[in-house]
């Protein structure tokens, strides 16, 4: 990879770096209880002893956000090409777009458990939800901006459609299409850990945290934290790289922003 | 003389809203002619392009093909616009086979013609480069490249020469007219240089000041092929003088 590639990466690691000297300077300095907020070893120390109950959880909530997302984000690039391609559509549905969102993501857990019952549905369902609306917007606005003349030149080539779809429209909007893959994996975790919270009966990473919590184990509450965070910043890398091998055209621009965004 | 009217417009004219860009206008293009359109800046010649490649209807009028009526439809000329409109998505390579990219999927085959292209003008070593890296030179000569790549006879080409600099301007219509003559297509030309016009022609259309219509059609003398040293014949001298005569009072009577 390019030598801006790992120059971002090596500035992530610093930055990763910052945040846990940052967070033993505050917590030693500070004299904060244990019980308030532990050391970022006892943080560590929770997480290796409580490996085996805590990977299940991992995987679970791993699973949650990946079913969500793949369904959001399908939902979302269809939807944003549908509106894209029909004006009339795209009038109607917009106005019940912003309604899907105004409604308080914790308010939609309790119908959905009506409905489907404590398993994976109501969670995927709710990741899915948060995570499409990003992904239509943006393809929706990538779909509306391409060039003109570009497409005045498909149409010199007597170009299908399809062809024009997929030669010239679909290309154009990548940047805007993974701007709304990106932001919508950011958000699938938090809609995974909602989903646990309202609609878990069994164990889920939420319900351990919310365990810890009652407890009074800072460090497991920190330790799950830390867990939640990295799942959301590892499918935010997976979409990164993805973005970067399918838009070689783009490269150095992603490099750049990755760095921003890590 | 069914030849000589490989392309026939009748009484075409164009108007947008409220502009009168092109009036009546009738034209006939004889197979594998080499026709410049010159006229002042505004007066309709990539109105006329875009009625000719079908991309706009016409307000009235016919366009014909080798006696087809094609008027509004597109897909029948290889059309280079007078911006470069390279997909920046695309390599050199990519963007050179863009018509059939565009129609029917890339072939190996067009793969081979476009990078022997590329090769043989210049570019060989850029075939796997975006339009990102290249100069505004470089990247018109991809558009020209992507125009001659597709196997239609008529070629309708926008100011293709506009970005370029004294001699790489000069080398590029001399490949022009060698691969005019190699290949025998039906050139159609539009450019602000008198020069070129001439150097390249066979045929010079005047248009008037918008709305643009034909005010006089000039036959150039000049024997091919052509070299350097056309530039500075009498008959190039004297055509040019007519040209800009002919333009002159055009611009006056704005
Ligand atoms: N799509 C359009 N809608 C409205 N007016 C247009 C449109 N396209 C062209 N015109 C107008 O028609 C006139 C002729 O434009 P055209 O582009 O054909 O000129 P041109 O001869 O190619 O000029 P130039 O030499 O500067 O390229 C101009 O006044 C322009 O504003
Ligand atoms: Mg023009």
């Amino acid at each position: 990879m390019n030598q801006n590639f790992r120059r971002n990466l090596f500035g992530s690691f610093l930055s990763f770096v910052l945040v846990i000297v940052v967070w033993q300077l505050i917590v030693s300095l500070g004299h904060v209880a244990p019980y308030v907020a532990p050391q970022p070893l006892d943080a560590w120390r929770s997480l290796t002893t409580h490996w085996s109950t805590l990977w299940p959880l991992v995987l679970g909530t791993i699973g949650e956000t990946v079913v969500g997302f793949v369904v959001g984000a399908t939902l979302g690039l269809g939807l944003g090409v549908v509106l894209a391609k029909r004006r009339f559509i795209q009038r109607v549905v917009y106005p019940i777009l912003i309604l899907t969102q105004a409604i308080p993501i914790i308010a939609l857990a309790p119908p959905l458990v009506l409905v489907f019952g404590f398993n994976l549905a109501p969670k995927v369902i709710i990741v899915a939800w948060i995570v499409f609306f990003p992904v239509t917007v943006n393809v929706l606005d990538g779909l509306s901006h391409v060039d003109r003349d570009l497409l005045t030149l498909a149409r010199s080539y007597g170009a299908s459609p399809w062809r024009t779809f997929s030669a010239i429209e679909l290309p154009a909007s990548a940047t805007n299409i993974f701007s709304g893959l990106k932001i919508g994996a950011t958000y699938a975790v938090t809609g995974a850990i909602i989903g646990e919270l309202a609609a878990s009966s069994g164990s889920s990473l939420a319900i351990y945290q919310h365990a810890q919590s009652a407890q009074l184990n800072a460090a497991g509450v920190y330790a799950t934290t830390i867990l939640m965070t990295l799942i959301g910043i590892g499918w935010f890398g997976l979409i990164v790289l993805v973005e970067f091998f399918t838009t070689p055209w783009n490269r150095r621009q992603i490099a750049r922003r990755a760095g921003q965004h890590i | 003389m069914e030849f000589d009217r490989f392309l026939h417009l009748d009484g075409v004219a164009k108007t947008f809203d409220l502009t009168e860009a092109l009036r009546p206008t009738t034209l006939d293009i004889a197979e594998g002619s080499f026709v410049s359109v010159v006229g002042p800046s505004g007066c309709g010649k990539s109105t006329l392009f875009n009625v000719i490649a079908g991309l706009e209807q016409p307000t009235t009028g016919r366009v014909e093909l080798s006696g087809v009526d094609v008027t509004g439809q597109a897909g029948h000329a290889g059309y280079m616009l007078q911006k470069d409109l390279l997909a920046p998505w695309r390599t050199v390579l990519g963007n050179i086979t863009m018509g059939a990219h565009l129609t029917r999927g890339v072939t190996s085959e067009d793969e081979h013609r476009a990078a022997a292209l590329a090769e043989r003008y210049g570019l060989g070593k850029f075939l796997a480069h975006y339009p990102a890296a290249l100069s505004g030179g470089m990247r018109q000569r991809v558009a020209l490249m992507r125009t001659l790549m597709t196997s239609h006879q008529l070629l309708l080409l926008d100011e293709p020469f506009g970005a370029l600099d004294a001699q790489t301007r000069f080398s590029m219509q001399e490949w022009l007219l060698q691969v005019w003559a190699e290949e025998r297509r039906t050139v159609l030309f539009v450019t602000h240089d008198i020069d070129e016009a001439i150097f390249l022609s066979d045929r010079i259309v005047v248009l008037s000041d918008r709305p643009g219509t034909v005010v006089a059609d000039l036959s150039v003398e000049l024997p091919r092929p052509r070299r350097l040293a056309t530039l500075t014949e009498p008959t190039f001298m004297e055509t040019k003088r007519t040209i800009l005569n002919l333009l002159h009072h055009e611009g006056e009577s704005a």
